[in-house]
């Protein structure tokens, strides 16, 4: 079996952001792999070494993405590609998933794991519409893949109510949640096994595609500004007897808060 | 005596006891080796201290009769030496004599005065010693056939020479035989009875014996004292009483870096050590010669699982049993340590790599069959330790167990990627914000804001550096002692500054689970930051940051004067910088952390603090001083889930209750979560309070 994970590289969002004049300031960010997207690289070296694949990432745009692959070979992905071109800069979910309908065709791949969304965008839809160019199925919310033979897989999804088990025929697309595994922590030798590795980087011309196909087409929705979201006021602590503290508290409802 | 009979007995007993004691060295010699052979002064007294003064024993105020009975038994034992060679010698030459030793020097009376004296004590210690084990039963003690076996033999040794004294005694004086025997005689000291009156009394108590028979007696007990003798010497190392004979050199081979032997600082991009599986420890004969002596020298006495956290709390390790089983892996593949030694020492990096491959083949072919953790050592066993090193602070020859356990750790997490995944997300947080809590690095330094704190970026000429730590800087609880802690810093006009958000985890936590790809990392980076900057002098807000910063990073090029805040404190209290207040109200005991008191020796300046504070006084814990229990979060226990047994905390917070105290001050921030936490598990949070030194002096100094 071969499997083709996609990997993105987002802002490691334990960090606060700043906007400025409507764009993120870049200065003291730091880019960490997608966590569903790492939870997608886990769930394939899982398949690899349990059921045997051959296991590829992907990663588009975001310049020099080396670290990030690299750190995906340690954890047990076996090829890299990544797609850096500058007509790139201002794709959507819709772009990416034209680039990587290409890498697939290329690949002669078997199974498409990707995260279920991104933590930056959080829009969820590059795999969903990557399953739609290609015609083949597609399950979303993923937390359990298990191979049934060459040919089938059976995958569990979290929906509403409760869990689904979804049998599907390959090739499929399935989307991921972090729930489905607790990633592995590349280890030394891992790591250094990783720098020896070559990683496959092209253009949108080495990648075989024409100008109407990628280039050409335009972003179905387009980024216009960020604004950081508003921090909650912190809470008011009181202190004293119960009489001193309910006197307080209505007080301040009816007065401050104008609610009683 | 019968030379014939001595000579044969003498060749046999020494024949084996050098075949045994030959393979043994040979053994170590094959170990890795490690250079223990330098200061030879400092090792010669702490030989004289640990050894022969037997301090540990001696010492131990718990245990000072036990302690002063196994000092006894040893020096008698010493001492003994000398009356042995005579022995010997008598049995080829008729009153032989050792020169110095003899008829016509006083040190030869008083030499005969001072073994008299000292068998008769050896002999009421044995006597006591198995007494103590079939009735007393210490707890740490496990009683086997060998250890009574010994005890008897030492009252053979004892009684044996004792009656052939008494015998010769009664032969001369009552059946008057001077001649045909022989016995010290001088005019000016006398007979030599006069001065022996443990012999004198043995002979009272056989005097109604007939001449023959007391002839027997003296001709029967010189050659069992003989026979037994050359026995126990044979016997010796085939068991745990090998230490009578390793104990002198393993104390004297002890390691001298404090406090223990500290992590080895790995190569982690030598391709050959991956692929020999040499970083770490993770085969046997990966030990080095010095950890192979520890082995041959335990006691098996159980001082160390005595005081214990992970023993005490019923967590699968128990050390003399861990030093055990190693020792028997090291015993069964003892020829094979030796061949593969030999062989590997052909290996040659030019030579003909057909050939040199051929040879590594056969090497590790020669390698134990058994897996050292999983096999010999359980996994469980490994992680419970939370290197508080109250065991090598009690073992009495010495034996260091933390960095064999720190060297098995690496080799699981390096080589055999088999540590416990819980510990990824904490592991996870150090490779991408530098703290184990993973929260952004750039909020590191909320806890100061409003505070008035500068960094080092804003001004570098301070004269000291704050070390805040992850915890001083992450944890809601723990920033408010941080908070204290400057607190007293601006109130004593001191110029420092803090890294801020350049500072990262130490690397200790790493570093303790076998990690040593991330502390490298972070001691790394941390060095360069800090050499950037021109740091000289750092005041450590944790325990554990002093102890990496301060012993750790020298071993990468970081050479800082590190000092931890209690001293500092203590400083500034004594230069009169600060003045406290005696205005502390309520009782107050005080937590030793392992790594500031046995890892650092800190354990006068916070009580010196406490008491300026205390209206009461400081009451001491039972287990305090060096002696001091564990909190459980060391050694990475931190970050994994205490799923066997009691709860360490608990255990520690029981012992602070039943001390009927209404606060306990600490001095690091684990043991502050562990015992607060303690405390809350035990619905005791309200009656005692949990607080940091530094938060006691912010609320009592003028
Ligand atoms: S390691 Fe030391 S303290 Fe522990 S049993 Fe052996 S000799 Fe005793
Ligand atoms: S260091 Fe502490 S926890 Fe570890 S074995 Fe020794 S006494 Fe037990």
């Amino acid at each position: 079996m071969k499997i083709l994970t996609t990997v993105k590289k987002v802002v490691d969002v334990e960090l606060t952001m700043h906007v400025e004049d409507g764009a993120i300031v870049e200065d003291g960010l730091q880019y960490v792999i997608n966590a569903w997207d790492e939870s997608a690289v886990e769930a394939s070296v899982q398949l690899k070494e349990n059921n045997g694949a051959e296991t590829t990432l992907v990663s588009i745009g975001g310049g020099d993405n080396t670290d990030m692959i690299r750190r995906c070979y340690a954890m047990g992905i076996e090829n890299g590609i990544h797609i850096d071109d500058p007509a790139l800069a201002k794709a959507d979910a819709s772009i990416f998933a034209k680039v990587l309908q290409k890498v697939y065709e290329k690949g002669d791949y078997d199974l498409v794991i990707t995260g279920k969304q991104a933590q930056d965008t959080d829009s969820g839809q590059t795999g969903i519409i990557l399953a739609e160019y290609l015609g083949v199925p597609c399950v979303s919310n993923v937390i359990a893949i298990e191979v049934m033979d060459d040919q089938h897989i059976k995958v569990s999804r979290v929906g509403d109510a409760g869990t689904e088990i979804v049998e599907l025929e390959l090739p499929a697309v399935v989307t991921v949640d972090v729930s489905i595994n607790e990633p592995r922590l590349p280890q030394m030798r891992g790591i250094m096994m990783a720098k020896k590795k070559a990683i496959d980087v092209m253009d949108l011309a080495a990648l075989g595609t024409s100008d109407d196909e990628v280039e050409g087409a335009t972003p179905k929705s387009e980024i216009v500004e960020f604004m950081v979201s508003k921090t909650r006021k912190a809470g008011q602590k009181f202190e004293g007897d119960a009489a001193e503290i309910t006197a307080k508290v209505v007080d301040l409802l009816a007065n401050e808060a104008k609610v009683l | 005596m019968n030379p014939l009979l001595m000579s044969l007995l003498l060749i046999v007993a020494l024949a084996i006891f050098g075949r045994i004691m030959y393979h043994k060295i040979l053994l170590l010699m094959a170990l890795e080796p490690v250079n223990r052979f330098n200061h030879i002064k400092v090792r010669l007294l702490n030989m004289v201290i640990l050894a022969i003064g037997q301090k540990r024993l001696v010492g131990r105020k718990k245990e000072w009769i036990a302690g002063i009975m196994h000092a006894f038994i040893f020096w008698g034992f010493c001492i003994l030496l000398i009356r042995s060679l005579s022995l010997y010698g008598e049995g080829f030459v008729k009153g032989f004599q050792l020169p110095i030793f003899g008829n016509d020097s006083i040190i030869g009376y008083l030499y005969i005065a001072l073994k008299d004296i000292m068998e008769g004590i050896v002999l009421l210690m044995a006597a006591f010693a198995i007494f103590r084990r079939a009735v007393l039963k210490p707890e740490r003690l496990h009683n086997t056939w060998e250890a009574y076996f010994v005890l008897v033999m030492i009252v053979v040794l004892m009684i044996s020479d004792l009656l052939l004294d008494g015998a010769r005694y009664n032969l001369i004086m009552l059946y008057n035989n001077p001649d045909h025997l022989h016995f010290f005689n001088n005019p000016q000291y006398g007979s030599e009875f006069l001065w022996t009156p443990v012999s004198v009394g043995a002979a009272a108590l056989i005097s109604w014996m007939s001449a023959d028979v007391t002839g027997y007696i003296l001709v029967g007990m010189f050659w069992l004292h003989i026979i037994t003798q050359l026995t126990f010497l044979n016997f010796l190392p085939l068991g745990k009483h090998f230490h009578i004979i390793t104990a002198l050199p393993n104390v004297f081979f002890k390691n001298l870096e404090y406090p223990h032997q500290k992590a080895k600082l790995l190569d982690l991009e030598d391709e050959a050590a991956w692929e020999d599986e040499s970083l770490g420890i993770n085969h046997i004969h990966q030990l080095n010669w010095k950890q192979g002596l520890d082995l041959y020298t335990c006691t098996e006495c159980g001082r160390c699982k005595e005081v214990c956290p992970a023993y005490i709390t019923d967590k699968p390790l128990s050390l003399h049993e861990f030093n055990d089983k190693l020792k028997f892996e090291l015993f069964d593949n003892a020829d094979n340590i030796i061949k593969r030694a030999k062989l590997s020492a052909t290996i040659k990096e030019d030579g003909d790599s057909e050939q040199m491959k051929e040879i590594k083949a056969r090497v590790v072919e020669l390698n134990s069959k058994k897996q050292l953790i999983g096999d010999v050592i359980e996994e469980d066993t490994l992680w419970a330790c939370t290197t508080c090193r109250a065991c090598e602070e009690v073992c009495p020859v010495t034996i260091e167990h933390v960095p064999r356990i720190i060297a098995m750790r690496q080799g699981q997490t390096l080589m055999a990627e088999a540590y416990p995944k819980e510990l990824n997300p904490a592991l996870k947080g150090l490779e991408r914000n530098g703290n184990p809590w993973g929260i952004g690095y750039d909020k590191r330094a909320d806890w100061a804001d409003g505070l008035d704190v500068k960094t080092m970026a804003d001004d570098p000429d301070v004269d000291y550096l704050l070390w805040v730590g992850c915890a001083g800087s992450f944890d809601d609880r723990t920033k408010k002692v941080s908070t204290s802690l400057v607190k007293i810093l601006q109130k004593a006009g001191i110029s420092f500054a803090i890294l801020g958000v350049e500072e990262k985890c130490t690397g200790d936590f790493a570093r303790r689970v076998g990690n040593e790809m991330l502390y490298q990392m972070m001691a790394q980076e941390n060095i360069e930051t800090l050499n950037n900057y021109k740091v000289k002098k750092i005041i450590a807000a944790c325990p554990h940051c002093l102890n990496t910063l301060k012993h750790e990073y020298p071993q990468m090029g970081g050479n800082y004067e590190v000092i931890h805040h209690t001293e500092f404190i203590d400083q500034l209290v004594r230069s009169g910088k600060i003045t406290l207040n005696k205005s502390f109200q309520g009782s107050l005991t005080y937590h030793d952390p392992c790594y500031l008191g046995r890892y650092n020796s800190v354990y006068d300046q916070p009580r010196s603090i406490l008491k300026s504070i205390s209206k009461d006084g400081l009451k001491e814990l039972t287990r305090h001083g060096k002696e001091s229990f564990c909190c459980g979060a060391g050694g990475g226990r931190m970050w994994m889930e205490e799923t066997i047994g009691k709860r360490i905390n608990q255990e520690r917070a029981e012992e602070i209750i039943n001390k009927h105290v209404e606060n306990v001050a600490v001095a690091c921030p684990f043991c502050l979560t562990m015992i607060e936490d303690g405390m809350k598990e035990l619905e005791k949070e309200e009656e005692i309070k949990t607080q940091d030194i530094c938060e006691l002096v912010a609320k009592n100094m003028e």
